[in-house]
């Protein structure tokens, strides 16, 4: 035995020594050469699943039931072959969601649910707080072995407590200090405690060699070996051979199995194992080296169990009643009590490093899921900063969680309760299982059917686990074991609807999985998951894929800023750790601090933000903390209207936006009426995006205004003001004016004002104009409007409206194009029949008239003309003779060559002298012909048949060409005169000339002597005449053809410029 | 060492779990399961302390052949499962 006082300093030492790790292993940290960043260290560190209930344990239970306490190792060694799969997806998914305690991953997952993370808080508290009172009994205990007898031996120098303070209360609060100290530094939990693991890896390290030495100790020290305790034992108590085989009476087949399958479980899933497995590893390549070097420590810390209790057995003459102890009993009663005070330093590391862990895992717990919850619900703390509270509460929750445990000892003692609790805890433990593994591997799980396959997993639990200990225990009557509850024979609680047969722990692993899985199962396949929890899947389960960055579909009215967001993250995790994380966030960003931040990114931002919080407090207070925020602040996150479907919206955006555009251009192709293909264009549109009201309006150039041509859905009261000037003072005709989008996405936010009292009356939330262009000119506007959602207005859809604007441009050109090539057919249709009707003004064919050979032609250069001719026989033995020119060659032209014409055939037989003929005309025709701006050139001709006079008058035509057979040569007829239509009361000369048979008299119109050849040479009077004298021998029609034969040779085109009119009459006789 | 690729690492993890599990229970013990002593130790005893280091050398090599190299891209090993 060993004074008090010793055994109370060197433990006091050990204390010391563990805080200088830890306090070392925190200072390697803050200058960044982290001690626990080892893949050894983090395979000690998982060592905190031995616990003083497996040190001192194992060998009571080797002692006991035989070899039913390998099955608690082997189970962690089987399933290390899962890490790679299972354990690495663990800590990638909390690395990436920051989740920092098992509650957290499981509420995280089914949505950030507040009321699993509860759930699941709870059921850990009730599972893993009798544990902790376990490990301290186990301190205590120990302490009393080696220190206190004899109690009066050398008291003076201990220190001297009142009765009240024993052992468990001193040694739970120095192990809740030292968690305080080391896990709850600050609030961030993901931050990772270093301290804390290297104490616990260096707690790992001293129990396994105090294990060791006392295994060596017994096997060689007191026995030869091995082989001699085998020996010896199985001679001394052969009746006990069955602690060396399995399926005994203690430990049939099925007991094996549940253990085997428990312990993966409870390694898995036990809070504290999640905790430094998941939350503490600092890379995922440490699994790797962790997935052998861990189960070597499993084995190596196992080695010597047997050999301790065979030798136990052998040594207290096969009293097995204290065989948990025998490690420590052993050396004592060997009279080594330095080992034995070693090993109880070992027996104390397991279960220091245990209670550490678990309380700092349950303290995040209680904080997270509920504490925080009820605090976000009181509207009084939401203004606080409550950093500081928040970190004192955690701290508070370490404690509580520590004492409550010393508590729980305090009053069950000895208890049944007490001894079997660890294989309880591990079957709680189990009970996350299937929430953990479906959560990360089966899509189709939802939070119904976790929360409720917990929760009836958990009171299967209670009822076949807790209830029967509580009975053994007697605080409830050993009727309800025997009887059942209310003596329901089908309800007692070891022997559930009748399964008998099996050991407790199968039968409560059967039942309890049996609801659990399932009700996780049915229910799973029966609800369908929340969008949350869809997010969340995908989180989750496809954590190694590579993902395509999701498209936010929300956005924000009313964004905070930036800096909002700090302020927001200071009042729960105070101001350094906030602003660390911002300027960290900021530093790959292209944001000033003040600056506004892009819609996009404040979505990012927010995410964020949520995931800092989530850190500190839980992914589901975190997502409570900022929406609440958020809504207290009055912004919302509201839907961006889904535009292509619910389909991912990268991948198949190209498809939605080809089959609206298509539909479009159809529309475009396919309809001959513009009016018909917008309101196509626009009914599709408002049909595939829920639009409310769609409109185009065209520039109307006259009036300046931009006129609404088609609309679907528009309000007959703002029909009547729907036209919007050509002016930057409304969006329609900025967007027109600078030729560049204008997108609305939430009117709360607009500038332009000039029309908000229509907007406001319509309800609309959103809008957009984008400008229709012809070849990159704008033409007008097209815009969209929604009265139901806001943030519309994607990039995506953008680029899509620009291609609608697009093609109702192309729509508008070729309705225009369309339309010029039908007025062009009309009119040209309308040309033709004026041009026969023109042609049929002229002389069908020259009469035939003894005396004389007479012949005609007119060329219009275009459809009709101003030439005119006319050969006009009259009753008194003259014929007249009318060449003119109207200027001009279109249809005005035509007209006054038509009224010309009637108005010399309505006086012709007046007998009216030339010169009062034309100045009849002229003064007929002056207004007419002044008012069209047009004139007219004209010579007129009398000939008088017997005498073979002719007569003539000019008003301004050119010369007629009289070729005198005598003279062989040309002469010029021309008289005074002006051309027609310029000034009244002209006097018009006449003269007379006597044709001598033979003689040849052409007239014509300027078009013939103004043909210009390609060098730009006039045909000329020159040519003409000497034509004339060449071809004098010819008949009338064939001098015309020859001489427009010449001229087309001479211009070398077949058709003419100008109009051209020829008229000669030759004197036959 | 031969160069496994990952396909065959994957399901070679997967079958020696499943011969962990087989190996270490019923009714594969029963072969163990006697009274029978290997140099004075228990053949039950034997098996387990000689069987469990052998899987803990599986594992070690496994792990060696474990490759991070482009974890990003890497498959969840249990996706195509």
């Amino acid at each position: 035995m060993i004074p008090t006082g010793i055994v109370t300093t060197i433990t006091f030492l050990y204390f010391v020594l563990l805080f200088s790790v830890a306090y070392y292993a925190d200072q390697r940290r803050k200058s960044d050469r982290s001690l626990i960043s080892n893949p050894n260290i983090y395979a000690l560190s998982l060592a905190v699943y031995c616990s003083s209930w497996t040190f001192y344990g194992s060998v009571g239970r080797a002692a006991t039931s035989g070899l039913d306490f390998i099955a608690i190792y082997v189970g962690p060694t089987l399933i290390a072959f899962a890490w790679w799969f299972l354990l690495r997806k663990m800590v990638r998914i909390s690395k990436e969601q920051n989740i920092v305690t098992i509650a957290d991953f499981i509420s995280s997952r089914y949505g950030k649910s507040v009321f699993l993370g509860a759930v699941v808080t709870i059921f850990a508290i009730i599972g893993i707080t009798p544990y902790i009172a376990l490990q301290l009994k186990a301190i205590a205990h120990t302490y009393n072995l080696i220190a206190l007898s004899p109690p009066s031996a050398v008291d003076d120098y201990a220190l001297q407590f009142p009765t009240f303070i024993d052992t468990a209360l001193f040694a739970a609060i120095i192990l809740g200090v030292f968690g305080v100290l080391f896990g709850a530094r600050n609030l961030d939990a993901t931050d990772r405690h270093e301290g804390l693991v290297a104490a616990v890896a260096f707690e790992s390290l001293v129990k396994l060699v105090a294990f060791l030495s006392v295994g060596i100790f017994v096997t060689y020290g007191i026995f030869d070996g091995f082989g001699d305790i085998f020996s010896r034992f199985l001679e001394r108590f052969p009746e006990r051979a069955d602690l060396l085989l399995l399926n005994t009476e203690k430990v049939p087949y099925s007991t094996w199995f549940t253990l085997t399958f428990v312990s993966m479980m409870a390694f898995m899933f036990l809070p504290r194992q999640f905790h430094i497995m998941v939350i503490e590893n600092s890379q995922e390549d440490h699994i790797k080296s962790a997935m052998w070097q861990f189960p070597t420590y499993l084995f190596l810390i196992n080695l010597f169990v047997i050999p301790i209790a065979l030798g136990g057995l052998l040594l207290f003459g096969g009293d097995n009643s204290a065989a948990d102890y025998f490690v420590i009993s052993i050396p004592l009663q060997a009279n080594h009590p330095w080992l034995a005070l070693f090993v109880f330093i070992g027996g104390f590391s397991a279960a220091a490093g245990m209670v550490m862990i678990s309380s700092v895992s349950l303290a995040t717990m209680i904080l997270n899921h509920l504490v925080m919850p009820i605090i976000l619900r009181i509207p009084s703390l939401a203004s606080k900063n409550l950093s500081r509270t928040l970190i004192n509460i955690k701290r508070s929750a370490i404690m509580a969680v520590v004492l409550i445990g010393y508590i729980y000892y305090k009053i069950i003692g000895d208890s049944y309760a007490l001894v079997n609790i660890g294989l309880i805890s591990f079957i709680a433990a189990t009970q996350f299982a299937p929430a953990m593994i479906g959560g990360i591997y089966w899509r189709q799980s939802t939070r119904f059917g976790a929360s409720t396959g917990m929760i009836a997993g958990f009171t299967v639990w209670f009822y076949t686990l807790l209830i029967p200990a509580f009975c053994r225990s007697n605080w409830l009557p050993n009727d309800i074991i025997d009887h059942g509850l209310f003596g329901i024979t089908l309800l007692k609680p070891l022997e559930l609807f009748g399964l008998s047969g099996f050991d407790m722990w199968t039968h409560s692993l059967f039942w309890t999985l049996f609801f659990n899985l399932g009700c996780y199962l049915t229910i799973s396949l029966l609800s369908t998951p929340s969008a949350t929890e869809r997010e969340q899947v995908h989180k989750f389960v496809d954590v190694f894929s590579t993902r395509v960055p999701q498209i936010e579909r929300k956005r924000f009215n009313k964004a905070p800023s930036l800096l909002e967001f700090v302020e927001l993250m200071t009042k729960f995790i105070g101001e350094k750790q906030a602003h660390a994380a911002i300027s960290e966030y900021l530093g790959d960003r292209d944001i000033d601090e003040k600056g506004s931040v892009s819609e996009n990114e404040l979505l990012t931002l927010k995410s964020f933000a949520e995931r800092t919080l989530a850190g500190s407090v839980g992914a589901a207070p975190a997502r409570i903390i900022i929406d609440n925020y958020l809504v207290t602040r009055g912004s919302t996150m509201e839907d961006v209207f889904d535009i292509f479907g619910s389909v991912t919206l990268s991948r198949t955006s190209s498809r939605e936006q080809l089959s609206v555009l298509y539909e479009s251009a159809r529309a475009v192709s396919g309809g001959d009426n513009l009016n018909e293909i917008l309101d196509n264009i626009l009914h599709i549109l408002r049909q595939q995006f829920k639009f409310d009201l769609c409109t185009i309006r065209l520039l109307d150039e006259e009036r300046s205004l931009l006129t609404v041509i088609a609309q679907d859905g528009m309000s007959t009261a703002h029909f009547d003001n729907a036209d919007r000037d050509l002016t930057m003072n409304n969006y329609v005709g900025a967007t027109f004016l600078t030729n560049k989008e204008t997108v609305i996405n939430d009117v709360e936010l607009m500038k332009r004002s000039q029309f908000i009292g229509i907007i406001q009356r319509e309800g609309i939330k959103s809008f957009a104009h984008m400008p229709i262009t012809i070849e990159g000119q704008p033409i007008g506007v097209l815009s969209v409007f929604s009265k139901s959602v806001k943030g519309i207005f994607t990039p995506e859809f953008i680029e899509l409206f620009h291609s609608l604007a697009v093609q109702i441009g192309i729509a508008k050109r070729n309705a225009d194009q369309t339309e010029h090539l039908i007025a062009a057919r009309e009119q040209r249709k309308e040309l033709q029949i004026a041009k026969t009707i023109q042609l049929g003004l002229l002389p069908l064919k020259a009469p035939d008239i003894a005396g004389i050979d007479l012949a005609g032609i007119c060329v219009p250069a275009r459809q009709v003309g101003g030439d005119y001719y006319d050969i006009l026989p009259t009753d008194r033995d003259t014929i007249d003779l009318v060449i003119a020119d109207v200027s001009g060659h279109n249809v005005g032209a035509a007209l006054i060559m038509a009224e010309t014409r009637t108005f010399i055939h309505s006086k012709i037989n007046e007998n009216y002298p030339l010169s009062v003929m034309l100045n009849q005309l002229n003064e007929f025709f002056h207004d007419d012909l002044s008012r069209a701006e047009l004139f007219v050139t004209m010579f007129y001709l009398r000939y008088t048949l017997g005498r073979r006079t002719l007569t003539y008058t000019n008003a301004g035509h050119n010369k007629p060409l009289l070729w005198r057979k005598a003279t062989e040569e040309c002469e010029y007829l021309d008289t005074e005169g002006m051309i027609l239509g310029i000034k009244r009361n002209v006097i018009f000369e006449e003269h007379q000339t006597v044709m001598q048979p033979g003689d040849i008299l052409l007239l014509y119109t300027d078009g013939i002597v103004e043909a210009e050849n390609s060098q730009g040479d006039f045909f000329g009077i020159e040519r003409l005449s000497a034509l004339l004298n060449e071809h004098h021998t010819l008949q009338a029609q064939q001098m015309i053809d020859t001489i427009m034969q010449q001229v087309r040779l001479f211009t070398g085109l077949h058709s003419f410029v100008d109009d051209i009119s020829l008229l000669i009459m030759k004197v036959t006789d | 060492m031969k160069r496994i690729n990952k396909e065959q690492l994957r399901d070679a993890w997967i079958l020696f779990f499943i011969l962990g599990i087989i190996m270490l229970n019923y009714p594969f013990l029963e072969i163990f399961n006697k009274t029978v002593q290997v140099m004075g130790i228990p053949l039950l005893v034997a098996y387990f302390f000689i069987g469990w280091p052998i899987s803990i050398l599986v594992i070690f090599f496994f792990s060696r052949s474990l490759t991070t190299k482009g974890d990003k891209k890497e498959k969840d090993p249990l996706e195509s499962l």
